[in-house]
């Protein structure tokens, strides 16, 4: 078994950084979530993660990507899951703690944010994540 | 004499039970259901009266190293075998089994 490269992670406050220089943000979190609550970027593309094998290839090689998802955990598998399919490690990254973190910091999105603000960070309190 | 013989043959038995001892692997981060896949790989080894090495991997980048997405994952011997949900006990001894 190869030793997995490391991936890149970055804050939200980072991440916003990234998406007003042009980053795509990809969601992986479930149809159902996502309609509760969304992030509001404007580069934004959703895959949930169970159907992310099928269609991770709708995300561009050639562009800065932020991963993001409830609490951050998700999203890592899924940006190990591209640097493992080729994706460039210097332009995919996770983003830490997720929508969670994202809207206590009061960064944009559509939505109620009540159901985040009152759950826990255990991104495997939903269901599909493990 | 004898006793040499005698203990030579238990050595060998010995070492052939540990190059075929098997090696699990429980890929998962902590949730309710890769225990329940490790206690159901701890209850098929019990059944099946084998010696085998468990190991749980809890840790995200040794676990991306397989390229899985959905855990737990059980992995017998570097090869995948059940991926995306809790391993039940019968299915776990027919894999030890087959491999």
């Amino acid at each position: 078994m190869e030793i997995q490269e490391k991936a890149k992670e970055i804050c939200p406050t980072t991440a916003q950084k990234w998406i007003a220089e042009g980053a795509i943000l990809v969601d992986v979190r479930e149809q159902e979530e996502v309609q509760t609550l969304a992030y509001d970027v404007p580069n934004l593309i959703h895959i949930p993660l169970s159907v992310f094998e099928e269609r991770y290839q709708e995300i561009p090689k050639d562009k800065k990507v932020i991963m993001a998802c409830k609490g951050g955990g998700r999203s890592l598998k899924a940006t190990y899951y591209l640097l493992n399919h080729g994706y460039d490690k210097e332009n995919v990254v996770n983003m830490q703690h997720g929508i969670i973190r994202w809207v206590q910091r009061g960064f944009p999105t559509k939505g109620d944010t009540s159901s985040i603000l009152n759950t826990s960070g255990d991104c495997c309190s939903n269901t599909n994540c493990c | 004499m004898q006793y040499i013989s005698y203990f030579y043959e238990i050595l060998n038995k010995k070492l052939n039970r540990l190059s075929n001892m098997k090696t699990i692997k429980i890929l998962g981060t902590g949730c309710s259901k890769c225990k329940q896949t490790e206690a159901n790989v701890k209850d098929a080894i019990a059944q099946l009266n084998i010696e085998a090495n468990v190991i749980k991997v809890e840790d995200i980048q040794e676990i991306m190293a397989y390229n899985v997405l959905t855990t737990p994952v059980l992995v017998v011997d570097e090869q995948i075998k059940i991926k995306g949900r809790v391993a039940q006990t019968n299915e776990i001894i027919e894999i030890l089994k087959q491999s």
